[in-house]
């Protein structure tokens, strides 16, 4: 039990991290592609737009793979 | 509780069934979870109410065991715990309890109240235990622990408001002065501040030195009780405060330590910001701290009723217990201006008791032998014994707290989309904050900025921050003005507000959906028998022939013989004679023969004379004219009253009429009915004359008569099919699937039995004109719903595109952070402070019979003055 469990938060984190990962990337590169930005700006709005995402994604992602873990306990 | 089976993979469980009876239940049991697939074995214990099942946990699971069980039409024993959550500060913080606890096997159902700070639970025990719901709730991030009852709840539930009023009130008055000394220097140069504030005030490092003590103190914790949310997957308003302080404070920091890195520079340090938000919001807490207990101050103030000392007999000795242990048919005794301990039957002694903290009777209830005394309510002049009935939590002070608390801790039906709404708005506050942030960061910046641009009742130019800076400060405040709390708080604070007002005045609502419904009635169906007319015949008029002794001392006398006529019948009409007799001071002796003639009357000789009492055949058989009084008597017949002819001698001396009459306040509760809109109808299994002369007399107009008690619940049913809410009010007994029937069933005259009874909402008093006063309770509290929800959505509607910078393109002012928690936390004190107005909510009923008082008052004083001369 505790090991599913485990493999659950690991799943989740490894996917809401992700998620915010790629969320943020995408603000780094459109702001490097569009250019005039100063760095600061580039990696603080990417920080801001990472932590912002972590913040919605994590229960959203958590809730969803403990449904999925126990429909499939309960076949 | 799931226990490992020798086999690998089968579990084991056992659960509480109901109604099973016999030895087929158990084979039909046992059959149908047998017949489950992954099921191995299922074992009933018929004595014990259980079923024990090992089963194989990856091919089935407990929710299809207990369908297969419920489907069967038998139940599960499910029980309830209730368990008192703290640290809960808004609405989000609910949900995440709720969701925390519902996703535990075997719990059922989880209601939370924020005000209240409890969690009701309704759980199948063996599955889950209550120290399991309270591990959960921790591990959500919360403190739980098992909800003391009555007295020591409520002194706990004091001792921790005070602590965290004691707790926030410190930290305002530390903040508080430093964040205006913050303030002071940020702004130094302006208006006449050069003149009294020092330079150095405004130097940046002497404000971030000022501003990290407030962030690192009073502001630490909404970081750490965020982090604690988060760890748990878990957002809730703390993580919008931590946001929102976080991200001012560190701008201000990296604007002070680097200038150049492109937020704005010098001139955008924010430490004003971060200070002043963080005072705000725990302005705001320590507000909430303040208000919130008194929305639950009805309960409260029943609670503090409970007695906490009782004076008894044992062994004939006089001694002093506490009011817990006295025990059922202990002796109690209560002396003038004491207070009654539990429940009982007056044994001796003669005094008047208030009772208004429980029924809402003004006036004191004389008590004598043979009454009911109420534990909690105050003796007020003589002295009396009484054998105690009800102890402990049977008591109707404990069944009235519960039943409170109960309607409290529900839900309206108008919540479900305030409850969604503030279950996800801490999430959509923060993707929107997130969108807010990408489109000042990409498009709006170059757009619109404007360096000149403000913030909105500030001196303060955004001067040249950078588009980081101002994407990030327009995302920072969309997460502080955003106020779920005002959303959440709205339905729940007003359902407690009103319930225990309710309360106050006598009327118990089982359920925040009856105040719902209650506030919609259409139509109002009122059983006659027992709860429009007293449910007992009695005299109503002595009519005697002319020539015949024509004066009150003639009807009396015609009254006196029939009585002593009917002395020894049992025949309810005879009984009303000799009750109307006696009522009115006659002596009644007995008669010196007796005949009861079976369907007719009877036949009696007193004082020497022949005496006949019965219907129109008995006279005419006994060739007794009725001819002079049969006017009378048919007009009589025709108001529904049951008319009985008195002969002495042989000759006519009389009429008796004898009919179930009003009771004292129906007339003058239909007429306020009327007044207020509302259809009156009544319902009846009477005949259609009876019925609608006591529907003439007590002013409805439409009359369902001939109605047997299986049927009514069909008539209420018609109604409603015509798209009517319907409220039903008996007296609980035959009109129970009537009560359950109604949109909204009201139980009249419970007395002291408040919790056995049938439908939605209890009147304690018999006094018809309390559903008057059910009706404007709900009411008010369903407006004061409406006000709240209608300010907390319009709040959150118009600040949060301000706060996104809505308007920035066309009047180029933005809304600082510091402004936007002030506004989020007034409008979370708004509703608050809102909901105590029904403080002040007093029955249309109250209030005229309080006029009425104080203008009986002076004549009062008037007469006794006179009197003493």
């Amino acid at each position: 039990m505790e090991q599913l469990e485990r493999e659950v938060a690991i799943r989740s984190a490894a996917t809401y991290a992700g998620i915010s990962l790629a969320a943020a990337l995408a603000v780094f590169i459109a702001a490097t592609l569009k250019g005039g930005y100063a760095d600061v700006a580039r990696f603080g709005g990417a920080i801001w737009v990472f932590m912002l995402m972590m913040i919605v994604t994590m229960p959203v992602v958590t809730s969803w793979f403990k449904k999925r873990y126990r429909q499939r306990r309960t076949g | 509780m799931e226990q490992g089976t020798k086999e690998a993979n089968a579990h084991q469980l056992t659960l509480p069934i109901e109604g099973m009876s016999c030895a087929s239940c158990v084979r039909t049991v046992e059959g149908a979870l047998d017949n489950l697939s992954g099921v191995e074995k299922a074992t009933v214990n018929l004595a014990g109410g259980k079923v024990s099942v090992v089963y194989d946990p990856t091919r089935v699971n407990v929710a299809k065991v207990t369908q297969a069980i419920t489907d069967l039409g038998y139940a599960i024993g499910v029980e309830e715990a209730r368990l008192r959550v703290t640290g809960m500060t808004c609405a989000s913080c609910v949900s995440h309890v709720e969701t925390a606890l519902r996703e535990l096997e075997g719990v059922q159902n989880a209601v939370v109240n924020l005000g209240l700070e409890t969690a009701r639970v309704a759980y199948i025990p063996g599955l889950v235990t209550p120290g399991r719901m309270k591990r959960a709730i921790r591990e959500a991030g919360y403190e739980a622990e098992e909800k003391a009852a009555g007295v020591e709840a409520l002194d706990r539930e004091k001792e921790a408001r005070q602590r965290e009023i004691r707790r926030q009130g410190m930290y305002l008055a530390f903040t508080l002065p430093i964040a205006m000394l913050v303030m002071l220097g940020t702004f130094r140069d302006m208006w006449i501040l050069p003149l009294f504030v020092p330079e150095w005030l405004g130097y940046k490092w002497v404000l971030g030195l000022l501003t990290t003590p407030i962030v690192l103190g009073p502001g630490r914790q909404f970081f750490v009780n965020s982090w604690r949310g988060l760890r748990h997957g878990v957002t809730d308003m703390n993580l919008l405060y931590a946001t929102g302080i976080g991200a001012a404070y560190l701008i201000a920091v990296i604007n002070t330590l680097w200038p150049k890195a492109g937020f704005g520079g010098e001139g955008a340090t924010f430490f004003e910001s971060a200070a002043l938000l963080t005072t705000f919001i725990v302005l705001g807490r320590w507000l909430e701290a303040l208000t919130r207990g008194r929305t639950s101050e009805a309960i409260r103030k029943l609670m503090r009723l409970q007695p906490k000392r009782a004076r008894i007999l044992r062994d004939g000795h006089e001694i002093e217990i506490p009011a817990d242990e006295v025990e059922v048919d202990d002796v109690v005794l209560v002396r003038p201006g004491e207070q009654v301990a539990v429940d009982g039957v007056v044994l001796e002694g003669y005094s008047a008791v208030d009772e208004s903290m429980l029924t809402g009777e003004s006036l004191p209830v004389e008590k004598k032998a043979g009454d009911q005394a109420i534990g909690g309510t105050m003796n007020k002049t003589g002295a009396f014994k009484y054998r105690a009935t009800r102890v402990g939590q049977e008591t109707a002070l404990a069944q009235i707290i519960k039943l409170v608390e109960d309607a409290q801790a529900s839900k309206a039906p108008i919540q479900k989309l305030a409850d969604w709404v503030a279950g996800h708005f801490i999430l959509g506050v923060h993707m929107l904050a997130a969108l807010v942030f990408v489109f000042w960061f990409f498009a709006g910046y170059d757009l619109f900025f404007d360096p000149d641009s403000a913030f909105i009742l500030s001196p303060y130019k955004l001067g040249e921050i950078g588009v980081f800076g101002f994407s990030l400060l327009l995302s920072v405040t969309v997460l502080v003005i955003s106020c779920p709390c005002a959303v959440g708080l709205a339905t729940p604070s007003a359902i407690m507000a009103g319930a225990g007002k309710a309360a106050e005045h006598g009327v118990l609502f089982k359920n925040a959906e009856a105040i719902e419904n209650a506030s919609k009635l259409q139509t109002i169906i009122f059983d006659k028998t027992g709860t429009l007319t007293k449910g007992e015949p009695s005299v109503t008029d002595v009519v005697t022939p002319d020539g015949g002794p024509e004066t009150e001392d003639g009807r009396l006398s015609v009254l006196r013989l029939a009585a002593i006529a009917e002395k020894n019948s049992e025949h309810p009409l005879g009984e009303a004679i000799v009750r109307g007799a006696q009522a009115r001071g006659l002596q009644v002796p007995d008669a010196e023969s007796f005949n009861a003639i079976p369907g007719h009357g009877v036949e009696a000789r007193v004082d020497g004379r022949e005496i006949l009492l019965g219907n129109r055949k008995l006279m005419r058989e006994r060739d007794a004219v009725v001819a002079p009084l049969l006017p009378q008597a048919e007009a009589l017949e025709r108001d529904g009253k049951t008319v009985m002819f008195v002969a002495v001698g042989g000759r006519l001396a009389g009429l008796i009429a004898v009919a179930d009459t009003l009771k004292e306040y129906s007339v003058e509760a239909i007429q306020w009915l009327h007044r207020s809109g509302v259809e009156v109808a009544m319902i009846t299994g009477d005949n259609r004359r009876t019925a609608e002369a006591i529907a003439r007399q007590v002013g409805i107009d439409r009359v369902l008569a001939e109605v047997l008690p299986q049927d009514k619940a069909e008539e209420v049913k018609k109604l409603q099919a015509q798209g009517l809410k319907v409220a039903m009010v008996g007296d609980g007994v035959n009109d129970a699937p009537a009560l359950a029937q109604a949109d909204v069933g009201m139980a009249i005259g419970s007395g002291t039995d408040v919790a056995k009874e049938t439908g939605h909402v209890i009147l304690i008093k018999e006094d018809l004109r309390d559903v008057v006063v059910a009706i404007e309770a709900a009411k008010a509290t369903m407006g004061k719903v409406r006000q709240n929800l209608f300010w907390a959505f319009a709040y959150n509607t118009l600040s949060i595109p301000i706060g996104a910078g809505l308007l920035y393109p066309v009047f180029k002012l933005v809304v600082s952070p510091e402004w936007a928690a002030f506004l989020m936390a007034v409008s979370s004190i708004t509703v608050t402070v809102n909901t105590l107005l029904m403080r002040s909510f007093v029955p249309s009923i109250r209030r005229e019979e309080r006029r009425q008082q104080a203008a009986q008052r002076p004549l009062v004083v008037a007469a006794t003055a006179s009197g003493g001369k």
